[in-house]
Formats: C-alpha cells, structure tokens, sequence
C-alpha cells in the first residue's frame, strides 16, 4: 500500500532498525540516508529512495523505485560513482534528475561527507598507527611478582662473588689487585675458621679417644709421638688445681708451653729422641694453642674435662722451671 | 492504492528459484486495510484462550481451628491457633498477613481465562495480517531477512507440499535464499530466564518463514526440525502464528494452490466468500491512503484557499 500507511504503522509500532535514545531516534538500515529515523529519510516508508554508500573505498549510488519494490533481490539498482569528486557529483546529479531537491542534496551530502573520511583513513593508514593494547591488570601483576622472585632465585650476588674468586684463585688477575678490606677480612677469617675447623676435628677425636681409651693403651698412643717416657713432657695439675681461676689456669697453661718449648729447642741438638720431642712438641704446642683457644672460646666444662684426662694419661711429673 | 487499482500479477517460483511461467493475479486479500490496532487486540484476546487455569488450594490457610482471644489479653485481636504444647499455638492465622495464613484473595480457578472475539473482529485482524505480510517493507520492518528473496508474497510451486526430508527442505530454503532468515533464528537462539527453562520452554528464538500450503503430502515433517520455521494450512490460518507478538508483517512462503485459494476463502469486494458465509473483506477509511498525493490533485487543489 502507500508510503504513508506504511510510515504509520512503522513509526507507531514496530520497527526492528528503530532505535531510540533520550534525545534522537537512529535508524540502522544500511541504506538510510542520514542514519535518523525519520518520515523523509526512512528507506521502508519511501518507495522512491536514493542513498550513497561506500565498500572498499568506492562509493555507489543506490537507487529504488516504486516498479521494484515487489521485488527484494532486485530492489537496489547501483551506479558505480567514479573516483574523481566532479565526475561523481554530476553523475548523481544526472542519476537523480527529476528527484525530489531533499533526496538529491542528502546524496550529494553523504557522498560528500563519505570521501572525507575515507581521505582521513588513507591518511591515518600513513602515519604510524597507535595501537591499543589493553591494560591487563592481573597478568601484569603476576608478571612483576615473578620477576622479583626470579631475580631472588637467580643469587646474583654470590655467584658473582664465587665467580670472582674462582678467577682470583686461578689466577687470572695476576698477583697485584686492590681488594676491599671488608672482602679481605672475610675471606682471611673464612681461611682461619676452616683450618680451625680441621683441627678442631681432630682435636675432638682425640679428645674422645683420650676418655675411651685405657690409660696403658694411651700410653702406647702417645708412645707414637714420643720415645722416651723419660723425657715425657707431661702436664700435671698444679696442687691447688681445684681453687684456681680459667685465666690461671690458661696462664698455667701457657707459662708450660713456653717452658716446653724452651726446653725442645735447648735439647735439639743433644738427641734424635728429642727430635721426636721436638716434633711432639710443637704439634703438643699447637695442640695446645688450640686447646687453649678452644678453651677461650668454649666453657668452663671442657677446660675440666682435659685436665682431667691429661692427668690420668700421663705420670705426674713436677716441671721445674727455670 | 485504490480498492480498484492495481492487482499485480504474481510469479509462482519452483523449488530452485526459478520463475515458472505461471502468475498468479494477486487475491484481493493483500489490498486489505492494514489495522495494526484491531490485530493487536485481537491477538491479545487470543492469546488468552491457549491457558491453562492456576489456583491457590480451596484448603489453604483454612486448615486450622483457630479463634481470636478477643480482647483484654494484651495481644492483637486476629485468630489464633488453637491448644498448646507445639510452636504453632497461639500463632496468628488465617488472615492474609499472618505466617500461614490464606492469601488476599485466593486466587481461583473460575477466573475468566479464556476470550469471545467476534468473527468479523478476528477476520478483520486475519485479513489485516494477511494483507502486511505482502508488503516487503512491514516484513523488513519486523526484522525478517528477506533481502534476498525474490518477490514478496513469495509464492512457490506445489512441489513443496510432497517435500519428505529435511534436508530437501533446507535446500529449498536456501535456493530460494529464505535461509537467511532461519540463519537469524539460529542466531538468536538463547536460554529463557526463569522458571520457564525447566517448563519445557527452555530456549528462546527469534521467528524464521512460514509455510502456507493448501495440502500436506510430507510437507510439515520435512519442515518441521528446522528452527523457526512454522507451517500452515491455508484453511485454518492463525493470527498468533501471522502476526507474531502482535505485529503485522511475518514472512510468509505461500504454496501455488494456497495462494489461489485466498480469494475463495475471503472474497474480493466484488464477491462474498465462498467459504466464509455472508463474508466480505472490509471496507477501508480511506481508498486512496497517499494523503499526499490526494492534496496536490487537481480537485482539490481547486477548491482550497491560496497560501498568504
């Protein structure tokens, strides 16, 4: 029937490309002329339509009349506008003659306003195109936590360190190089702690052998390391042992060492035996150097406890000094 | 267009989309006033008459023995439960406000449910439904995806009617490049909310074409797995089916034989129906409905006062 009826029914009641917002009405026909809903530009309700469209960069002119309007698939006759500007205006111009004035000047508009953007597009296509990534909170988040444990788990500092030191030790360097006293220190006190460490090793064996073993069999043992019992540098407990102080003790201690020491190096000469001595004595010496700062660094206890031992393992015997 | 105007020869299409030379002079019926009120309301009366009756039980929140205390007791005066020794006693019943108690006005199953629609009412609205469906534009309109399609009204050969399989009915929709609406349908598939789902009215989906034949020879079990789309037979056509939701304009695909029984069904001005007794198509308000076109004719531009 007539445009009109047509209008009526599509405006008062349903329309499936009407769409409404608080302020205007859009129409989401792809042939409208101007996109609104509207009783001139609605291409349902006008059984004579006209519109511009564009695909791929090439603008068509879209024509309809009322003899097609029967008929969906062939409803559309399409003209082909050409790329010049002048050349298209006047074939729409002459494509829609005897037009209504409104159809002809909304073409003329659209196709006008279709060129411009597609000028804007090919220049944007030039430039360089910001693209948008979006901001992916959660896995950004994730990421930054992991590379900080990665950055934990890599130890970079110490096997810096270790490398440096392996080169060091080989010898890459040379001999004069300027190290930073904090690192020398370290290094020094990480030499002494592991050599303490070996005879603190042994010395805790032979301390424990000391209490195992029987008396007669640890003279044997100690036979080893000295040949003559006569000559046997024993340490005995002072007569007052039991009243004495750590620091006399230890002063003791040591006052015996020199005397020891004293007395290898007089009697060098004299004997092979004594070389023994000699020998014993400064492993003795050493022996009791570290027992001595064992018994610096450790309690009262084991203090104790060596004398004890020394004293039942070795004959009293009353070192006069001189 | 006017009562005595154009009525446009129709191309019958067979199954592969091709003219066949037959045409079919369009029945009288598509020229009809469109009245999308009188469908409306129609279709809403009619909408009425598929239901099924609901109703609160007779019994319930009467089941109790109870009676007000009355005054003086310090409580409020509604009935109260009866006898002691459980929480219920003493509990407020019967009233519509109370725990338990009958609802405002219980609904019953003696509710009018169903509607009397007048015949010429509802074969007004079935000749308006007819009528849009032969208008591309309200067809579009309603969102149908008929672009494609060769002519609307879409009439076909009779060979459609003796279709058996499904898949002989698909490739007849998409020659005739009706898929595009059954596309659509598929599309638009979608989960009901609501109680409906476990109803048996699980899924929701947009309306495909419908098939108007004069004759079922296999055509509806060929037609009928297909999503969207509804088959029909001319004698008793449906303005629930023909304007879905209450608005004019579904696809229709007639069959040759039922397009040329529209005529015999409703008449043309000039003859009554056949089928229908004493029935003719009803008379427009207007015959030439181009308001427009009518203000600039010569008569009556001749007669109306110049512009200042």
């Amino acid at each position: 029937m007539s445009d009109d009826v047509v209008w009526s029914i599509i405006n008062e009641n349903l329309c499936s490309y009407k769409v409404k917002t608080k302020t205007q009405t859009f129409c989401r026909n792809e042939y409208n002329l101007t996109g609104l809903c509207n009783r001139a530009t609605c291409p349902l309700a006008n059984s004579q339509y006209a519109t511009v469209r564009e695909d791929k960069g090439i603008c068509y002119l879209y024509m309809k009349t009322v003899e097609r309007s029967a008929f969906p698939s062939k409803m559309w006759e399409r003209v082909k506008l050409s790329k010049d500007l002048d050349k298209a205006l006047r074939q729409i111009n002459v494509n829609l003659i005897y037009w209504p004035k409104f159809m002809k000047a909304k073409c003329r508009q659209r196709f006008l306003k279709i060129q411009q953007y597609l000028i804007r597009m090919r220049k944007l296509r030039l430039r360089r195109q910001k693209k948008l990534t979006p901001v992916r909170l959660k896995i950004d988040r994730r990421e930054t936590r992991r590379e900080q444990k990665a950055l934990i788990a890599a130890r970079l500092d110490t096997n810096i360190e270790q490398e440096l030191l392996k080169r060091l030790k080989e010898g890459t360097y040379g001999d004069i190089y300027n190290f930073s006293q904090v690192a020398f220190d370290k290094a020094l006190d990480a030499e002494e702690m592991e050599s303490e460490a070996e005879e603190g090793e042994k010395e805790n064996e032979s301390d424990e052998e000391e209490t195992e073993i029987n008396p007669e069999i640890e003279r044997e043992l100690e036979g080893e390391y000295e040949d003559s019992e006569e000559e046997t540098h024993e340490f005995v407990e002072a007569e007052d042992s039991d009243i004495m102080s750590d620091e006399e003790d230890l002063e003791e201690l040591n006052s015996r060492v020199t005397k020891l020491l004293e007395k290898s190096s007089q009697a060098e000469s004299s004997s092979d035996g004594e070389s023994a001595d000699e020998e014993s004595g400064p492993s003795k010496k050493r022996k009791l150097e570290t027992k001595a700062k064992k018994k610096r660094k450790t309690g009262k206890k084991k203090m104790e406890i060596e004398y004890e031992i020394e004293s039942s393992s070795l004959p009293k015997v009353k070192v006069v000094g001189r | 267009m006017s009562l005595a105007c154009s009525r446009p020869l129709i191309s019958v299409y067979n199954d592969k989309n091709e003219a066949t030379g037959t045409t079919i002079k369009m029945p009288m019926i598509f020229r009809a006033p469109i009245r999308p009120d009188i469908v409306n309301f129609v279709h809403d009366q009619m909408s009425k008459n598929h239901r099924q009756p609901y109703a609160v039980s007779r019994k319930a929140g009467h089941q109790t023995s109870a009676e007000s205390w009355g005054t003086g007791r310090a409580v409020a005066r509604i009935p109260r439960v009866r006898g002691g020794g459980t929480h219920r006693s003493g509990q407020g019943a019967f009233g519509n406000m109370c725990r338990g108690g009958r609802m405002f006005a219980p609904t019953k199953t003696w509710r009018r449910w169903h509607r009397k629609i007048n015949d010429t009412q509802k074969r007004h609205a079935m000749v308006s439904a007819v009528a849009a469906s032969g208008l591309p534009a309200l067809v579009m309109a309603k969102g149908h995806a008929i672009e494609k399609v060769a002519e609307i009204p879409f009439v076909v050969s009779d060979k459609v009617q003796e279709l058996q399989k499904t898949k002989e009915a698909v490739d007849f929709l998409r020659k005739t490049r009706a898929w595009n609406d059954v596309d659509k349908v598929y599309n638009s598939r979608r989960m009901r909310p609501g109680k409906g789902k476990a109803r048996n009215r699980r899924w929701l989906m947009k309306k495909g074409p419908l098939i108007i034949y004069n004759e079922d020879q296999g055509l509806t079990r060929a037609f009928r797995n297909i999503p969207g789309v509804e088959t029909l037979k001319v004698d008793s056509l449906n303005l629930l089916k023909l304007a879905p939701g209450g608005h004019v304009g579904r696809f229709c695909i007639w069959t040759e034989s039922a397009f040329k029984r529209l005529n015999d069904i409703y008449g043309t001005y000039a003859q009554f129906s056949k089928e229908k007794t004493g029935y003719n198509l009803p008379i427009p308000k207007m015959i030439t409905t181009d308001l427009v076109r009518l203000l600039r004719s010569e008569e009556i531009q001749r007669v109306i006062k110049k512009p200042k």
